[in-house]
């Protein structure tokens, strides 16, 4: 965002304001949901809204819009949980599921590539996970990933949160947290992989 | 000498800039010769580039729906 659109937005201005929020609600909703469920995902996100354009004003460049915004929606989900007297929607944070690594199959026993990613060829790399094709596979994917590994991917990959700041909000340990986060990077990455690869999914 | 396989696991560490000058090291030097994990490691740094743009953008709908809970508590404040 350039230096004049930014001081427009941060003075208020709602037509800036609404692009803002066309280009993060969806993200924003798919941060919060595993916090507060689906059900009540919408209405934090719109709570977070009110207060983000409140607060605009205070928002300081050097920081990603995403992540300033994700901060307000995770907060807004905690205050829903205090309301409602809940715990953390899930309290399977710390199980892991075992099932083995996206990529192990890809590995010769001596641990050396046995079937080596295939070369990407992308426009511009914004655009990677964007191909009309490839859609509905990542939604298929991310809806059917454990809840725990997408929180991992929603809160450090999209939204920008240290992992520090992550590990704390969720109460898990940092080696707990990597595993997470590589499995749901692998995930993807196998799932563009195979697309680049076959043109289908 | 690493294993491609522990290179792929190193590898999210690796771009968050989280690893030890003796593991950045041990990679590299894995890196100078394999060109798969080479490969690798530069598709994840595009993949992880692209995930914060993997959400689809929001509909007018929903749009007019936050923006008119902004107008209406912006006049209830007034
Ligand atoms: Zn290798």
């Amino acid at each position: 965002m350039n230096k004049d659109k930014l001081e427009r937005l941060k003075n208020g201005d709602q037509g800036l304001f609404a692009e803002l929020v066309r280009d993060h609600h969806r993200a924003l909703v798919a941060l919060v949901t595993p916090i507060v469920g689906t059900s009540e995902a919408e209405e934090v996100v719109q709570n977070a809204w009110l207060k983000a354009y409140k607060a605009i004003a205070g928002f300081e460049e050097r920081a990603q819009i995403r992540t300033w915004l994700g901060r307000i929606a995770i907060n807004e989900a905690k205050m829903q949980l205090r309301q409602r007297k809940r715990e953390l929607l899930f309290s399977d944070w710390g199980n892991q599921d075992l099932n083995s690594d996206p990529l192990a199959t890809r590995f010769a026993e001596d641990g050396h590539w046995q079937n080596p990613p295939t070369d990407w060829h992308v426009d511009s790399p914004d655009s990677l996970l964007m191909g009309e094709q490839l859609a509905d596979c990542l939604e298929r994917l991310l809806t059917e990933m454990p809840t725990n590994q997408r929180s991992m991917l929603e809160m450090r990959d999209s939204s920008g949160l240290p992992f520090e700041d992550i590990c704390n909000e969720l109460s898990i340990s940092a080696s707990n947290a990597r595993v997470l986060l590589h499995r749901a990077r692998t995930q993807l990455f196998k799932l563009v992989d195979h697309y680049q690869e076959t043109g289908e999914c | 000498m690493l294993s491609c396989r522990e290179v792929v696991n190193d590898a999210d560490q690796l771009l968050d800039g989280e690893l030890h000058w003796r593991q950045r090291l041990s990679i590299r030097f894995h890196l100078l010769i394999c060109h798969n994990c080479r490969r690798y490691v530069r598709q994840l740094r595009m993949l992880i580039f692209a995930i914060p743009y993997m959400h689809q953008r929001a509909s007018d709908e929903e749009v007019s729906i936050i923006m008119a809970g902004i107008v209406s508590s912006e006049k209830s404040d007034a």
